[in-house]
C-alpha cells in the first residue's frame, strides 16, 4: 500500500506555443506508516506538482501512481472515487487562504470530514482534537479565521487536514513566511504526530536546517529529474549539491570551517546546535 | 486554464498591426455606419468583396476570422430562418404545405437523436446541423404517411430571401470588421486608443485615465485570478470536496469555499496593489507619462482617407 510512483511524468501545456515538463519519468514508493520525507530543490524543480500527483489532484501525462491499491493514470477512470483517495493521503497547501472560507475556525475544520460523511457530532470532536493538535487552544474555534495571523491561519489550515486523519500527510512549504521560532515549532509538531500516530509524513521545504534535523528521508528533484533519494546523513557527503542547488546545513558548515581553520579533529555532521557544540567541546578538549 | 487568451489578440506582422489604435477604432465606427446606410444588396455584396480584399491586404488569415464567427453562428441561423420566414412581400418563390403526421414526428425524433449522437464529431458539425435542416423539411413537406395531425404552409417570398441575405452578410461583415479591431490590437493598446479618444468627454467630467487605468487593471489580472481560482479548487479538492464529482446539494457549498476565499485575496490584492502604485508615486488624476506612446503614421492618413471615402461614397448612395 502506501503510494507508488512507475515512470511519471507530467507536463503543463501553453496552448500551441509548446509546454513545459514538470517532473520526468519518476519512479519512487512512499510508505504507508512511519517514514518523515522531506521534498527538496530548487524553486520549478517539480516539488508541488509531485506532491500533487500524491492525491490525485495532478494526472501523470504518462506512466501510473498507484495511491492505496487505486491505479491513478493520464485517463481518468469513472469507477474511482478520486474524493475517497483524499482520505488517504491529506494535502496541506503552501497559503492558508487558498481554503479558509467559514465563518469560524471549528466549522472550517470541520469541512473536510463532513466531506467524508463524518456526522457532526464525530466532526466536532475531530475539530477539538486537531486545533489542540496544532498547538491552538480551543478559544480559537470560536474565531473567525480571517482575523487570525499567518502563523495562526498556517496552524488552522494543518488542522483542517488533520481532522480528516489521512494516513499520509502531504505539506507544500508549511514553513515559509513564518520565524525562526515558528518554524521550529510546527516542526516539532510534525515530528509529535508522526511519532503520536506513525503516519508517514512528506513536508516540501527549502530549509535545509530542518531537513538534516528532522528527516529520515530526503527525496531530491532536479530540473523535474529525482536525483538523490535516501536518509539525510548520505545527502550531505555528496558533491553534487551545488549543483541541485542546495546548500548545507548551517551546523556542518560552521563546523567544517572552524575544522579547517583551527585544524580540530571533529566530526563536522551534527544535526542540532547541541550536538554541534558537544562535538566541538570534544574535539578541542582532544 | 493556464492558457488563456484576453480578447483575441494574435501576435504578428501586417498593415493592421502597424494602424495606431485610434485609427482603427475611429475607422471600424465609422465603417460600420457606412454599412447600415447601404440599402441595395449589390452595393452590400461590393463592401464584403472590400472587406475580403482588406483581410488579404493586411495578411490575416480568413481562417481565423470564420472562427471568431463561430459564436454568432446560431445568431446568423435564427435571422436567416426568421427573415424568411416572415417577411411576405415581392413574387412568391416556394409555396409548400408542411404536414405534422405521427410518422414525420417519429421521424423528427429519430433524425434528432441521431444529430445529437453525430454531435462528438466536432469538424463536421456545420455540415451535420444543415443534413438535419434538410432532414427536418424532406420529413415535413414530403414524408406524410398516417394520420396528419396539423399542417402550416411554408411560404418563401422573394423579398424575404433578399433580405434574410442582406442581414446575414451585413452581420458578417461587422463580425470581421471588429474582429480584425481585436486581432490585431493588444488589449493595452487598446485602452489606450480609448483612453486618448475620450479625452474630450472630460468636459462632462467623465475622466478617461481612470477608465482606461480600471480597464487595464482588470485585463492584468485576468490570468492571475484565474490561476487562483484552479489552486483554491485544489485546495478544497484535497479535503474532500472535488468540483467535478458529488450532488447537487455540495456542489453549492462548493462554490461557498471556491468564491469566499477569491473574494477574499482579491480585496487584499487590490489592497497591496493600491499601496504599491502609491508607493511608486502615483497620485490619482496626475498626468502620466507613457513609455510607447502612440505614433500617427502615413499609413493612419491613408487608412483615414479611405474610411473617409467609403463614408462619402455610402452617403451619396443613400442621398440619390
Amino acid at each position: 500500500m502506501g503510494i507508488q510512483f512507475r515512470k511519471v511524468s507530467h507536463e503543463y501545456s501553453f496552448g500551441q506555443k509548446g509546454f513545459f515538463q514538470a517532473i520526468n519519468n519518476i519512479t519512487l514508493s512512499i510508505e504507508e506508516k512511519n517514514e518523515f520525507i522531506c521534498l527538496v530543490g530548487h524553486t520549478g524543480s517539480g516539488k508541488s506538482t509531485l506532491a500533487q500527483h500524491m492525491n490525485a489532484l495532478a494526472f501523470p501525462t504518462s506512466g501510473e501512481v498507484e495511491i492505496f491499491g487505486s491505479i491513478v493514470s493520464s485517463k481518468r477512470n469513472k469507477k474511482i472515487h478520486y474524493n475517497d483517495l483524499r482520505k488517504h493521503v491529506g494535502l496541506v497547501f503552501q497559503f492558508p487562504e487558498y481554503q479558509l472560507f467559514e465563518e469560524t475556525v471549528e466549522k472550517d475544520i470541520m469541512f473536510g470530514p463532513m466531506n467524508f460523511k463524518v456526522s457532526l457530532e464525530d466532526a466536532k470532536t475531530e475539530a477539538l482534537k486537531a486545533i489542540k493538535q496544532v498547538g491552538l487552544n480551543e478559544t480559537y474555534l470560536k474565531r473567525n479565521p480571517f482575523n487570525l495571523s499567518g502563523g495562526e491561519k498556517k496552524r488552522v489550515s494543518i488542522a483542517g487536514i488533520l481532522a480528516m486523519n489521512p494516513d499520509i500527510l502531504v505539506l507544500d512549504e508549511p514553513t515559509s513566511g513564518l520565524d525562526p521560532q515558528g518554524k521550529r515549532q510546527l516542526m516539532d509538531l510534525f515530528k509529535q504526530i508522526q511519532e503520536d500516530t506513525l503516519k508517514t509524513i512528506v513536508i516540501i521545504t527549502h530549509d535545509m536546517d530542518l531537513v538534516y534535523e528532522y528527516a529520515n528521508r530526503v527525496i531530491v528533484l532536479n530540473d523535474g529529474d529525482l536525483v538523490y533519494d535516501g536518509n539525510e546523513e548520505d545527502l550531505f557527503h555528496k558533491e553534487e549539491l551545488a549543483s541541485w542547488s542546495l546548500n548545507v546545513p548551517s551546523t556542518i558548515r560552521v563546523l567544517q570551517r572552524l575544522k579547517t581553520q583551527f585544524n580540530l579533529d571533529i566530526n563536522p555532521f551534527q544535526k542540532t546546535v547541541e550536538q554541534a557544540s558537544l562535538e566541538l567541546k570534544r574535539g578541542m578538549n582532544r | 486554464m493556464k492558457n488563456i487568451v484576453i480578447g483575441q489578440y494574435v501576435p504578428g506582422e501586417g498593415f493592421f498591426y502597424k494602424l495606431d489604435p485610434r485609427t482603427k477604432i475611429i475607422s471600424i465606427v465609422f465603417l460600420m455606419v457606412s454599412l447600415f446606410l447601404l440599402e441595395s444588396i449589390t452595393y452590400l455584396l461590393i463592401a464584403f468583396g472590400l472587406s475580403i480584399l482588406l483581410l488579404i491586404a493586411g495578411k490575416l488569415s480568413i481562417l481565423r476570422i470564420l472562427k471568431g464567427l463561430k459564436p454568432i453562428f446560431i445568431l446568423l441561423i435564427f435571422t436567416f430562418i426568421f427573415q424568411i420566414m416572415f417577411n411576405k412581400e415581392g413574387t412568391l418563390l416556394v409555396n409548400q404545405v408542411m404536414r405534422f403526421s405521427v410518422t414525420s414526428i417519429i421521424g423528427i425524433f429519430v433524425i434528432t437523436v441521431i444529430w445529437r449522437f453525430l454531435a462528438k464529431y466536432k469538424r463536421f458539425n456545420t455540415i451535420l446541423f444543415f443534413l438535419y435542416l434538410a432532414g427536418l423539411y424532406f420529413l415535413l413537406a414530403r414524408f406524410n404517411y398516417g394520420a396528419v395531425l396539423t399542417t402550416f404552409p411554408l411560404m418563401i417570398y422573394q423579398k424575404g430571401l433578399e433580405m434574410s441575405v442582406f442581414v446575414v452578410i451585413r452581420l458578417i461583415i461587422i463580425i470581421t470588421l471588429s474582429t480584425v479591431l481585436t486581432i490585431t490590437t493588444k488589449p493595452t493598446d487598446l485602452t489606450q486608443g480609448l483612453e486618448k479618444l475620450m479625452r474630450p468627454l472630460k468636459i462632462i467630467g467623465i475622466k478617461s485615465e481612470d477608465f482606461a487605468l480600471i480597464i487595464s487593471i482588470s485585463l492584468r489580472y485576468i490570468p492571475t485570478i484565474l490561476d487562483e481560482a484552479n489552486k483554491i479548487m485544489l485546495a478544497q479538492a484535497s479535503r474532500g470536496s472535488d468540483f467535478t464529482e458529488g450532488k447537487l446539494k455540495d456542489k453549492v457549498k462548493q462554490v461557498i469555499s471556491l468564491l469566499v476565499p477569491m473574494f477574499i485575496i482579491a480585496f487584499k490584492r487590490s489592497e497591496d496593489l493600491a499601496d504599491a502604485m502609491e508607493s511608486r508615486n502615483f497620485i490619482p488624476g496626475k498626468p502620466r507619462t507613457r513609455i510607447f506612446d502612440l505614433k500617427f503614421s502615413y499609413i493612419d492618413l491613408f487608412t483615414t482617407g479611405f474610411t473617409l471615402l467609403c463614408f462619402a461614397t455610402s452617403i451619396y448612395l443613400k442621398v440619390i
